[in-house]
């Protein structure tokens, strides 16, 4: 078992870092708005965790674990605020719009990144002091927060603001007529999100010891998109199943060498014919805990 | 700026703004058919490198599976370019009839097609990667043939000013495609009934224009002009591997929006505007010169979501 | 009687077509309005332009003497102004109860943090709004099914569950687009007691859309005609009934 752990701690911390990044995606989903921008706020938390825990703090043997907490306060705080700036005017544009402004938003962000002196440019920044004495032990930190962000999405859906959500995806005309501001709650879910991913970034630059350019790209968004769609975008449980089987499956294909990769195409393209609704559907859901047959059978449609 | 300087700026930008916008061509022509946008493309253009590489006779010298490996012939390279490029309009074809089509047929979200096509995209890349590899494979310097000069100066002997040979090749063919591409699409009557598809899928089809004939020639079309671009790229510097096309493909998002989704003229005139953005970067900022594209985009979309030429669209209740 | 509502010179330009030209009608307290016309006459323009959905090129909306013509939709329903659309417009994967919960967002106030710890007001809040729906599913019949998918009701269930949503905002007035669209005769007379009885029980002012003639006329106080993006009658259902102008929009120049 031992074995096991040490071979797959770094793994296990990996996937849950990466649903909690798939439900960063997701908070904005609810509100049925396609955001490709989390690999930048992630990116952004990670700098300044990055910066803060080597340029500006210097400490010898483990890192404070108080530290890495404010670091995560920080690099969500500024990714909501960046989130709000960024969010004001993009969220105005729809659908495609706006999964076109996010992504242009991660790049300029990247080409930034590359060029500042803060953070390291090309090359990173590096030595990334760790908080805790081994990959497995971020799982002491990371599992309560997947928890904690899981249950809040699950109240959330089950509130106020989370129904006004709903009502944007579903009808975003309807739900203004019903006297919800469509701006309001788009850019809320918006900066939830990034808080998350600004957070998770944070957590994340330690974890893997360095941090550049590459961890906030359009390619970086692909994958965290992949999550929530392949996974199921109509419940938080699909960014968390998403995340843990798309970071595990590359592991578990080892064995086909480079052609796992392909295979990874191979799924998200066959996952978007096959699987319009993802794994993981609400009715399924709801039938599990019912213990009765859901109502309705979901039709074709998305 | 010296004049020299600006002539320079000038005609590097046209070059590479021309070959952004037959590359945005592709991209546009079947989001005004589809209102998708095909993540794909840039791998197509990749892949129209790569082709037009293998049938000029060029040998694998990638790690990939098929390393050290080559076809037993070359062909000149017009040859090789247009067979090229219809390959990767072939590519463009089997996509469609493999993965949009089923999709369309169920009527699915627009943005589910988005999601399939960067599954594409992630496929072609890796399987190309798989088979190839990540090196480096490059189109002899003379590729054009010994008569075109590696430079041609625009200045005087003593303070020279140099635009590669290979630039002004591009910027004519490149030109050439849209003069070409503009009058089948405003001449002929493929070109019409293309327009009356891309205006109204429906309404088309009443008309009897048959909606998927048009559907798989307009992904055919844009694999072609995916394809041409990725070679004229590929002979002015090198293909960089299997992700070449990346930087592009995301470009060239930004050059159609600019110029106004499925607007045709607008992919043009977007195309040399940020190639001509790039180019007149001041050298002390070269290194933003990668995000003046997406500085664009994000403006252009927040304050003209329309396009530079774009009318703004009346949204119905 | 007090006027609660003012249309003053509306009028909507779409490129070069006019849909709606210099129309004005004053909606009185606790009146059921009918507006009228043949199709393409603009009463759906006139409706939108109402409810904030569609700016009017020119012109002015009054509500309870307050300017409110370039209020946004959310804001215009916050006053009290509640609506339903001729094509329905509930939210179809949602629940028949979530609708209704959906309707009461602005009788709530409970942010983020409230609703999902369960704390300070939020809890109350949420039992008034389970409670608010119940009661309104109840008044439309549909309590039996609040848990069916919208989208999965019959076209008549559909209106009425689009209309308890809107009731949920305890509005002062409400917009009904073409109520009964889609139903049968049965339940075209049940409308009729349907809508005076919640005007009665909500002291409701009611302005709607029909093209069903004898509906309006038996249920409406008063009616505006439209024609052609312009109102050519104004007036009691017997006046408009009688009204030349009408009677040649209606019977002469029909389509």
């Amino acid at each position: 078992m031992d074995t096991f752990f040490s071979t797959y701690g770094f793994l296990m911390v990996q996937m849950m870092l990466q649903a909690l990044l798939g439900l960063s995606l997701y908070f904005p989903m609810m509100a049925g708005q396609l955001s490709l921008a989390s690999p930048g706020f992630y990116a952004l938390g990670g700098y300044i965790a990055a910066v803060i825990s080597t340029k500006v703090v210097v400490t010898q043997g483990m890192y404070p674990f108080h530290l890495l907490l404010l670091e995560i306060l920080l690099g969500a705080m500024a990714s909501g605020v960046l989130a709000l700036l960024v969010g004001i005017p993009a969220l105005r544009l729809k659908g495609i719009y706006l999964a076109l402004a996010t992504i242009a938003f991660v790049e300029i962000l990247r080409v930034v990144s590359l060029n500042l002196d803060i953070t390291g440019g090309a090359v990173g920044i590096f030595g990334i002091p760790q908080p805790f004495a081994n990959p497995l032990s971020y799982a002491l930190l990371v599992l309560p927060l997947l928890i904690l962000v899981a249950w809040f999405a699950a109240r959330l859906e089950r509130s106020r603001v989370g129904r006004a959500f709903t009502a944007i995806r579903e009808d975003e005309l309807a739900a203004d007529a019903m006297g919800i501001n469509p701006t309001y709650y788009k850019v809320l879910a918006f900066v939830i999100g990034a808080m998350v991913a600004g957070g998770i970034g944070a957590i994340s630059a330690h974890f893997l010891n360095t941090w550049n350019a590459r961890q906030g790209t359009f390619d970086a968004a692909i994958n965290v998109l992949a999550y929530v769609l392949i996974g199921g975008s109509r419940t938080f449980w699909g960014a968390i199943v998403g995340g843990f089987a798309l970071t595990a499956l590359p592991e578990i294909l080892r064995p086909l060498g480079d052609l796992r990769l392909i295979v990874n195409g191979l799924l998200l393209v066959i996952g978007a014919i096959y699987l319009p609704q993802g794994l993981i559907r609400p009715a399924w859901l709801a039938a599990l805990g019912k213990r009765k047959v859901a109502l309705v059978q979901p039709k074709g449609e998305l | 700026m010296e004049l020299g300087t600006f002539i320079q700026s000038l005609l590097n930008g046209l070059s590479i703004g021309s070959v952004y916008a037959i590359f945005a061509l592709g991209y546009t022509l079947i989001f005004s058919i589809l209102g998708i946008i095909n993540f794909a493309h840039g791998a197509v253009f990749t892949l129209g490198a790569y082709f037009t590489y293998f049938l000029i006779g060029g040998v694998n010298n990638g790690t990939g599976v098929l390393t050290n490996l080559g076809l037993p012939f070359g062909l000149p390279f017009v040859l090789a370019t247009l067979l090229g490029s219809l390959l990767a309009g072939g590519v463009g074809v089997i996509l469609d009839r493999m993965a949009f089509r089923p999709l369309r047929a169920r009527g699915a979200d627009p943005l589910l097609a988005l999601v399939l096509s960067l599954g594409l995209a992630l496929l072609l890349v890796n399987l190309a990667q798989y088979l190839i590899g990540a090196e480096i494979l490059s189109f002899p310097s003379n590729v054009y043939g010994d008569w075109l000069p590696p430079a041609i100066n625009f200045g005087s002997t003593e303070n020279p000013i140099p635009v590669r040979g290979v630039q002004i090749i591009i910027f004519t063919v490149s030109m050439f495609v849209v003069v070409i591409l503009t009058l089948l699409i405003n001449r002929t009557k493929i070109g019409k009934a293309l327009r009356a598809v891309a205006e109204n899928a429906t309404t088309a089809n009443l008309l009897g224009i048959s909606t998927e004939r048009f559907i798989l020639f307009t992904f055919f079309l844009s694999g072609f002009l995916g394809g041409l671009a990725g070679t004229l790229v590929a002979t002015s510097f090198s293909i960089s591997g299997p992700y070449f096309g990346v930087t592009y493909g995301l470009k060239g998002l930004a050059v159609i929006v600019l110029g106004g989704l499925g607007d045709i003229p607008g992919a043009v005139v977007g195309g040399l505007v940020i190639g001509l953005a790039e180019a007149f970067v001041p050298g002390d900022f070269s290194a933003y010169k990668e995000a003046v594209a997406f500085a664009l985009l994000f403006v252009i979309l927040l304050v003209r979501p329309q396009g530079l030429l774009g009318r703004k669209v009346i949204q119905k209740v | 009687m007090t006027t609660v509502l003012e249309v003053q010179n509306f009028t909507r330009r779409f490129g070069g077509l006019i849909a709606v030209n210099e129309v004005s009608f004053a909606v009185q307290s606790n009146e059921i309005f009918g507006l009228i016309g043949p199709n393409g006459a603009g009463k759906t323009t006139t409706f939108n332009m109402m409810s904030g959905l569609t700016p009017p090129s020119s012109g002015t909306l009054l509500y309870q003497g307050k300017n409110i013509t370039n209020l946004k939709p959310f804001q215009i329903a916050a006053l009290g102004m509640a609506r339903t659309f001729q094509n329905i417009r509930l939210f179809g994967n949602l629940t028949a109860l979530e609708n209704v919960k959906i309707g009461q967002h602005i009788h709530s106030s409970s942010g983020v943090l409230n609703g999902v710890f369960g704390i300070g007001k939020a809890r109350a809040e949420e039992k008034q709004i389970l409670e608010k729906a119940n009661e309104l599913l109840e008044l439309v019949g549909l309590a039996d099914r609040a848990s069916v998918e919208a989208r999965n009701f019959s076209y008549g269930d559909q209106r009425r569950l689009e209309v308890a949503r809107a009731l949920a905002l305890q509005p002062k007035v409400l917009l009904l687009d073409e109520p009964a669209a889609g139903m049968n005769p049965n339940e075209k007379a049940a409308l009729s007691d349907f809508i005076r009885s919640v005007r009665e029980r909500f002291q409701l002012t009611v302005v709607l859309i029909e093209h069903h003639v004898p509906l309006v006329m038996g249920l409406c106080d008063r009616i505006a005609v439209l024609n052609f993006g312009q109102r050519i009658a104004l007036g009691t259902p017997a006046e408009v009934a009688n009204d030349p102008a009408v009677i040649e929009a209606y019977l002469g120049g029909d389509d």
